[in-house]
Formats: structure tokens, sequence, C-alpha cells
């Protein structure tokens, strides 16, 4: 059987280094993975191969069975592959709702010829677009900020907004990037509940970056563990906090 | 994804009474012509010839300044080659109305009154400019445009520097009426004054015309900052990066930016063309108007449609004020671009239009 997201001996090369090589990932629906790694394992470059900000070298990718590597990244966003980023990345000067609207671009069918005769077709789909993102920020405590410039946000809820951003896309698979760094405890357990009630409620596969080891071995159900863009352990979290290697790789040997 | 949209599905249901719906389309086109008409008819009868030129000047630099503010403001993209694609649209324009005039009616005195047979042959002579500055600024930023930055710069200012060149090295304007006659299109098309300049274009831009552009370039860019597409722009000029993987594609959406404001610049170029006083050549719209159109932008607001505007109108009506120090104009506009640099790097306005910053005020103070 194949799931939703399918990494086949994916591998990326930088000049002579091998940042990823021969990596391997299959979600089935559902799933909440997590993808942890000392810092330059190649996380992120995984994550920017599979949302096509780089082009592998070598290898496939495939989102719910269609092939997806070496599409442009707004593509791959449109076919359900959304993302957050390490460090966040959102429009600042934008408002909070205009944050959410940019990622309904690619599911509007109204065109610019609409939108600038104001056309019937154009209001309804732009009232539907609004509803449909205040609805998302509700979900997420930020409706009353709604009309806030993004960058004006606390940190925390800047964190949220990203996360809510990317669902607008209405993907199927979620990729976090380190979504609690830099949050205090209490934010952490607040993400915690929030991941897991975006992958119920939205029906989503979350693949999750996370340092934070109390997060990812509480929230995740499997765990690839990346050091040196080199798959080094694959397991339920009780399986890879045993494993050898990754004490190796996490505290050196000799442990 | 699944079959059914959501989106499309609430977008029927959502839909606006179809007499608000008629009204909120067509009524700021209805304000426009209105205002247009009030102004060549009612206003311009009694308005000195002085007034109503620096009124038209005004119009056309805010044609340029709210243009040029869809790439340089909302997409935040660098151009500074405006001034090219109003020398595009310009010269097509004058070409068609010029020979256009001879062809049809022997010479190039005015056929027709207020919205009379030149007049119509002149909006259809913008329309061509306005194209063609369109397509230029496709082939011009279809390449482009996947570089970031300064490449841009430096792509748009040899585009315009080129078109310099090859605008000098055109023959001279045909007069005699059968060689006009005689002319092959090719001919007519290539005999536009070279270095001396495109002379005996009629005069025919007058006050309404400059009144509807005006009220286009305004109303259509408000529209379009309103829009899913504005907002792509936007996204663009924040953060390419993330904008992209939004599923806003973004090379597309520069492109289309860049095509628009070429478009406009090419209207403003044809009106420049036929406005009483001025004579289309290729040192006129050199590297100099560009950059003013820049500071236009730069000063009101990158991404302000009403800041761009309210600059245009200052930075055009001022120079005729201090015309003792017209020498020194440059110069102030390199240290009034490195003062907005320092201290209001985002323009008077930044995003923002006029009317939203008391709102924002309010908003503020409890």
């Amino acid at each position: 059987m194949s799931g939703i997201l399918e990494v086949d001996r994916v591998s990326i090369a930088f000049g002579g280094l091998k940042a990823v090589s021969d990596f391997h990932l299959s979600l089935p629906k559902g799933a909440l993975h997590g993808l942890i790694g000392p810092n330059g394992a190649g996380k992120t470059t995984l994550f920017n191969m599979l949302t096509g900000v780089y082009k592998p070298d070598q290898g496939t990718v495939a989102l719910e069975g269609r092939r997806i590597d070496g599409w442009a990244p707004h593509r791959i966003a449109a076919a359900g592959l959304a993302r957050t980023f390490q460090n966040i990345r959102l429009f600042k000067e934008l408002t909070v709702l205009d944050n959410v609207r940019v990622a309904t671009h690619a599911r509007t069918r109204v065109t610019v010829v609409g939108a600038l005769l104001r056309s019937l077709a154009w209001t309804g789909e732009e009232a539907a677009v609004t509803e449909s993102a205040e609805q998302l920020l509700g979900l997420f405590d930020l409706a009353s900020r709604a009309h806030e410039q993004a960058g004006n946000l606390p940190y925390g809820d800047q964190r949220r907004l990203e996360i809510a951003r990317a669902l607008a896309l209405r993907p199927s698979v979620l990729l976090l990037d380190e979504p609690a760094a830099g949050m205090n405890p209490q934010e952490k357990i607040e993400l915690r509940r929030l991941i897991q009630r975006v992958r119920d409620e939205f029906g989503l596969t979350v693949l999750l970056i996370e340092h934070d080891m109390g997060l990812v071995m509480d929230i995740c159900e499997n765990i690839t563990v990346l050091d040196h863009g080199v798959v080094i352990a694959v397991g339920t979290p009780h399986e890879v906090q045993r494993d050898p290697a990754v004490v190796e790789a996490y505290l050196g040997t000799g442990h | 994804m699944s079959t059914a949209d959501p989106l499309a599905l609430r977008s029927h249901a959502l839909r606006a009474p179809v007499g608000l719906a008629a009204l909120r389309s067509l009524g700021p086109w209805a304000a426009v012509f209105a205002i247009a008409f009030v102004l060549e008819r009612l206003i311009g009868p009694y308005l000195p010839g002085y007034y109503a030129k620096v009124l038209t000047d005004v119009g056309i630099a805010i044609v340029l300044g709210v243009s040029l503010n869809l790439v340089n403001g909302f997409t935040g993209q660098f151009s500074i080659g405006h001034a090219g694609f109003m020398a595009v649209g310009g010269y097509v324009a004058g070409t068609v109305t010029y020979y256009g005039h001879h062809l049809l009616w022997g010479g190039i005195a005015k056929q027709g009154g207020f919205l009379g047979a030149s007049e119509w042959l002149f909006v259809a002579g913008a329309l061509a400019g306005g194209i063609a500055a369109g397509l230029a600024g496709y082939l011009v930023g279809l390449p482009s445009l996947r570089l970031r930055g300064d490449y841009l710069a430096i792509v748009t200012l040899g585009f315009g520097e080129i078109l310099r060149v090859i605008i000098q090295r055109t023959d001279d304007v045909l007069f005699v009426p059968k060689d006009i006659e005689a002319a092959s299109f090719t001919t007519l098309a290539t005999s536009v004054g070279g270095a001396l300049g495109f002379t005996g274009i009629p005069f025919l831009t007058n006050l309404f015309w400059v009144a509807v552009a005006v009220g286009a370039v305004l109303v259509l860019s408000y529209r379009l900052k309103h829009s899913d597409e504005g907002r792509g722009f936007l996204a663009i000029r924040e953060d390419e990066v993330a904008a992209e993987a939004m599923g806003v594609p973004t090379t597309r959406l520069k492109v289309r930016a860049f095509v628009y404001a070429a478009f406009f610049a090419g209207i403003a170029g044809a009106l420049f063309a036929h406005e009483v006083g001025t004579t289309l050549n290729p040192r006129e719209l050199g590297f100099q108007k560009s950059f003013e159109i820049v500071i236009m932008v730069v000063l009101g607001g990158m991404g302000s449609i009403s800041g761009t505007t309210l600059a245009a109108i200052v930075l055009t009506v001022l120079p005729e004020l201090l015309r003792e120090f017209a020498q020194y104009r440059m110069i102030a506009y390199a240290l009034l671009l490195i003062g907005m640099m320092l201290l209001r790097p985002q323009g008077l306005f930044g995003i923002h239009e006029i009317w939203d910053l008391s709102f924002r005020r309010k908003k503020a103070a409890p």
C-alpha cells in the first residue's frame, strides 16, 4: 500500500557536500511523524526539497500518488503540501486576515478581469475567501486580531498565524519546521494541543521537525532520525530513544 | 484535494444583490466620466492655458506614478525604466494619429469637436501605445523577473537606454502628403523624427482624456490592490519564498505587474505625445524621467495609491512654483531620496492609503 506522502531515495548535494542522501519516508494518511536530528543534519534541507525550493538530485516525491518532485513550489503548495518556516516568514506588513487570504490564491477561480470589473462572481468569491479566512482565524484565537499588522503580533501568535496561513491552502500534508522554537513551556503545551487538534479536525498528515524532545516524543507516533543527511533510525519514540546510533549522534561516542 | 471546493460552493451564496453589485462595479466609472466631462466642458473653457497644461502634467504624472507603484510599490521589484515604456506608448500612439490623420484626412487638422473623429483616433492610438508598451513590458519582464532586486533595475535601465538609441536612429518625420501615401507601413513606423523628436503630432490631449486615464489607473489599481492578485503582489514584496510556499505563482505575478504598469506608462506616453507644448523626443524620455517617477513612488509610499498620487501632484506642481531653481531640481530629488531612505524607507504612507491613517489612530488610542 502507498501512503499519502511517499519519499523515495531522495538525495541532494551542494558542491561536494551530500546534504541528504537516500532519504526514505512513507506517511500513511493521518500520521503525525517526527523528524529529528542534530543541527545541520539536513532536516530543513529535506523540507525544502519536499516543497520544491530545492530540486532533489535523485529520488522521487509523491503526494497522494502523484509525482511532485521538480515542480515549482507554488504548484506543490496548491497540490496540498503546506509548510511553516523555522524562522517565521509572515507577510509582516499585511494584516493578519490578508496573510491567510494570500494562501487561498491557488484555489480562487475568478480571474483578475473579474476582480477589475468587480463582477458578481468575484464579489461572491471574495466574500467566501474572507469568510473562510475568518473562520480559520477563529479556530486559532486570532479573530480579534484580524485587522492588525501581522508583524505586530506577539511571538506565539505569529507562530499560530503561520500554521493558520498554511492551513488556508487546504493541504493534505502539513510540514512544521520547529514550531516550538522560542516558545515558553506554557506556549508549548498549547502548541501540542493545537497540532493534535489540527491533525484531527482537518484530517491532516503532519511531518514535524522539532528540537524539543519532550514535545516530539509526546505527540509523534513515529520518528525518523537524521544525522549528516542519512537516516540513522526510524521507529516509535520508545524505540528511537534506545537506539545506540541515535544516542551516539546526539551525545557522541563513549556513552 | 477533495473534489468539492468549499470556496466555490460558498461563493454563490454570498453574492450581493445584483443592483448593488452593478452600482459598485460601474459607479466609479460613471464618476470618472462625470468628473472628466465637468473638467473639460465646464471648467476647461475658463482655465488659462498655463493652468490647463499644469493640470495635464499632473494627470500624466499620476498615471505614471500610480502605475509604477504596481511594480516598485506593490510587488517590491525595482524598475527604473518606466520612461522607456512611456516612450513606446508615445511613439506608437503618435505614429497612429500623425500618419492616420494624414492618410485619412490629408493633414493634421483636428476632425470634429469634443469626442469627434480625431479624438477617437487618438483613443485608438493611445490604446495601441498602451498595448505595445505592455508587450514590451512582457518581453523585458519575462527573462529578467526571474532575477531579483538589482538585476531587474539594471535590465530596465538598459532597456530604456537601448530604446533611446533606437529612436535616435529613426528617419525624419514625413510631411509631404504624396510621400506619406506612397510609403509602406514599415517606412511610416520608422519615420518618427530621430534625435530631433517627433514633431507635428496633433494636439489631441485634453483634460477629458487625461482625467479618464487618471480615473482608470486609480480605480483599477485600487481594485487590484484589494483582490486576490493584488494580495499576491504584496505577498511577493513581503517575502517571495513564503509567497511561493503559499501557492502564489510569483514569477507569473511579477511579470503581470510589470505588464500592467507598462501598459499605463504607454497610455501616459500617448497623453504626453499629444500634449500642447511638448515634443516627443528621446532625450525627454530618458533615465532622468524614469528617476522622477521612481521618486514619486518612493516619496508617496511603496504600495500606497493615494500617497503616490499626492507625491505626483506635489512633484509636478512644486517645480512650476520654483521655476528659477529649476537647475537644482535633480540635486533636490537626490537629497530627498537619501533622506527618505534614512528616515522613512517605506515612504510617507508606506503601504497604507491616506484615509487609513486616521482610522488606525482611533483604534490605537484606547
